[in-house]
């Protein structure tokens, strides 16, 4: 990968594009743990319970993982670029409400395709909001966007105005249960913008950008890179994908209520994380965020085909918090490994 | 100067200096809460009112402490909501299992401080970003917390614990002493010792604090594991004022103690903040939250009202200052 640099670039920016080699060795030993794990999960527990790897079950197993998949690409860019959004999961609440009310018999019945339009607007208009406090308020982003969360899960309170919507329109439940060639919507859409990520940051400039003001931002800056306006795309992106995200994953619901999105934030964080994105920004890919996002997926059904009894989802949580801790370690011993190998070099 | 910058920035016990700008701000909208209530409801604003309210402030305002000295340092810790359920889940099986119930209560303590100092040793020793460390503890201790107590509730506990939550000396109420107890010992500490310099040099500059002789990783597992402790101390109180153990207690209080943190002026970058404005960020978001629930029963309004004070105060901060980042 090359990046498209004015001619006097900086020498801090020259270091990193010549430290290129292996510095993506290192992001690779990354995904392949990752990558290794998840592999091993799928191969053990398909021994023991065939079933496991049935065409049936790994779709299911995409179909979950779908939202943090979709959410976890916008995020990949907001933490490539050192920044974090944690209002996701409130935003996937409120956009789970609006949408519901505008489309359903009893409250707006609004046409579905005007409902999902007002749905996406609205997703990046919160995160165009959040990106116009973080780039331009020069405000740190964790701030903003636990201010944003904690506005958002009132305003969806407010909305929902504790009655639950239990009639979502035909229209609407098959962007959740729709099929296309046998392929559930959800896995079109979480392919389609895995792709359209994928060519972001590898082939156009505005990615190389990205990871270019991530790596160093006031290098960038020098250079003449407009930082703040890829800051507010990037959260922007964020608002849309979650919006995204919510048209296919909620109308899988049989209700939507307050607790819509609840915790969702900390899972795209941690995807985010666990597939090797540098908290400190520069570095990461999407890749890393996608398998990381099957991964964590991939542990309820586990749970449930191991047949360890009723009791075993319980666990759930603790065996991803386990998985977190285990890439992290992993991290910092092949960081620790590469130091070496440098200085010997 | 940037000796200066660090000695102004010094944490007193009092606010022996002049409050900030931020706290200045915090005061008036604090006094004018108190005024628009005072307007519409005297009685909010009455002795025994106010005491019987305060019993929902006292487990926010106790890791708001350690929280405050971890943000100093450029730390967070996102786990206390999942230490806290952990700890209670710990004291309601000890006490299933016939346990004393100070043997319990032991237990849950040091439990909570070993889930602190856990994160401790990957932030100060693995050198782990603690945003990492504290999201996977947080998703961690919740899940130890569920399993062992397969989502199961422990209740019934003897009148004895209950009185421990819900009583008072005089007329001061227990769990307002062990805090009383607590912020008295850290504001001395803060301010009697050099440990409050410490604290904001490590915020301001790690590596500069490290080559200057301070103990940078035995003080951050210090205050990891502090803040675990003051998480199990809140459990014990929960526990004992709901007369209720289960994992799912405590969900959600990492984000209202930073807001209440932040909301006092501690810069999420460290080096920058005091406990004084702490106690004020969490008096204000506490007496709106009662107030709004005592007057209209509507509690979701708080939260927008909290997120957007939480905004607007850090955004005037940011634009009122000159230029930093």
């Amino acid at each position: 990968m090359t990046i498209h640099t004015p001619p006097a670039i900086p020498s801090q920016l020259q270091s990193n594009a010549a430290a290129g080699g292996g510095f993506f060795r290192l992001l690779k030993q990354r995904e392949y743990g990752v990558l290794a794990l998840l592999a091993l999960t799928l191969i053990v527990v398909g021994l023991i319970n065939p079933a496991f790897v049935a065409g049936g079950n790994l779709k299911d197993i995409l179909v979950a993982a779908a939202p943090a998949i979709i959410v976890g690409c916008g995020l990949t860019f907001v933490v490539l670029m050192g920044e974090i959004d944690i209002s996701m999961g409130a935003l996937m609440g409120v956009l789970a409400t609006v949408m519901g009310q505008l489309t359903s018999p009893s409250h707006a019945h609004l046409p579905v395709g005007e409902g999902i339009l007002i749905t996406l607007a609205l997703g990046s208009l919160v995160g165009l909001i959040n990106g116009l406090l973080v780039a331009y308020g020069r405000m740190p982003s964790i701030i903003v966007t636990l201010g944003m969360m904690t506005v958002l899960q009132g305003v969806n309170l407010i909305l929902i105005n504790g009655q639950w919507i239990t009639d979502m329109p035909a229209g609407l439940r098959w962007f959740g249960t729709g099929r296309f060639l046998a392929v559930p919507i959800s896995i079109w859409t979480t392919i389609l913008v895995v792709a359209a990520s994928i060519i972001l940051a590898r082939e156009t400039p505005l990615g190389h950008r990205i990871y270019a003001s991530g790596s160093n931002p006031e290098a960038a800056r020098l250079t003449g890179l407009p930082v703040r306006p890829i800051k507010l795309f990037v959260f922007t992106l964020t608002g849309l994908l979650t919006a995204v995200a919510t048209v296919v994953s909620v109308p899988l619901l049989a209700v939507i209520e307050p607790g819509v999105g609840k915790g969702f934030e900390l899972l795209a964080v941690t995807c985010v994380v666990v597939g090797g994105t540098s908290i400190s920004g520069g570095q990461g890919n999407i890749i890393g965020t996608v398998l990381a996002a099957l991964l964590l997926s991939v542990v309820r059904p586990t749970l449930v085909f191991l047949k360890l009894g009723p009791s075993a989802s319980y666990w759930e949580r603790a065996i991803q918090g386990a998985f977190i801790l285990a890439a992290v370690l992993l991290d910092q011993v092949a960081r620790a490994r590469s130091r070496r190998g440098k200085a010997g070099a | 100067m940037t000796q200066q910058a660090i000695k102004t920035n010094r944490i007193p016990a009092l606010p022996a200096a002049l409050p900030s700008r931020q706290e200045i701000v915090l005061l008036i909208l604090i006094l004018s809460l108190f005024g628009v209530a005072n307007h519409l409801s005297p009685n909010f604003l009455a002795p025994p009112a106010q005491i019987t309210l305060s019993t929902h402030v006292w487990e926010l305002a106790l890791i708001a402490i350690p929280m405050t000295l971890i943000i100093l340092t450029a730390g967070i810790d996102l786990s206390v909501g999942s230490t806290m359920a952990l700890s209670a889940v710990v004291f309601g099986l000890c006490y299933k299992a016939h346990w004393p119930l100070a043997a319990g209560a032991a237990l849950a303590l040091l439990v909570g401080a070993a889930a602190g100092a856990l994160n401790g040793i990957f932030v100060a020793y693995v050198k782990v970003h603690p945003l990492i460390v504290t999201l996977a503890t947080l998703a961690a201790y919740r899940g130890i917390a569920e399993g062992i107590s397969l989502g199961q509730p422990v209740s019934g506990f003897p009148d004895s614990l209950t009185k421990f939550g819900t009583g008072s000396v005089g007329m001061v109420p227990i769990p307002a002493i062990v805090f009383l107890v607590v912020i008295v010992v850290t504001a001395l500490v803060m301010a009697r010792t050099p440990v409050g310099l410490w604290l904001s040099a490590i915020g301001y500059n790690e590596t500069a604090a490290q080559y200057s002789g301070i103990a940078v990783s035995r003080i951050k597992l210090l205050l990891y594991t502090s803040s675990g402790l003051m998480a199990a101390i809140s459990a014990l109180l929960f526990v004992a004022r709901r007369n209720t153990a289960k994992a799912d207690i405590g969900t959600g209080m990492e984000l209202a103690v930073i807001t209440a943190v932040v909301l006092g002026g501690t810069s999420i970058f460290g080096g920058r903040g005091r406990l004084f404005g702490t106690l004020l960020g969490v008096l204000l978001i506490h007496e709106m939250r009662e107030f709004l629930s005592w007057q209209w029963n509507r509690d979701e309004i708080t939260l927008v009202v909290i997120g957007t004070l939480l905004i607007l105060s850090v955004l005037a901060d940011s634009l009122l200052s000159p230029k930093k980042r």
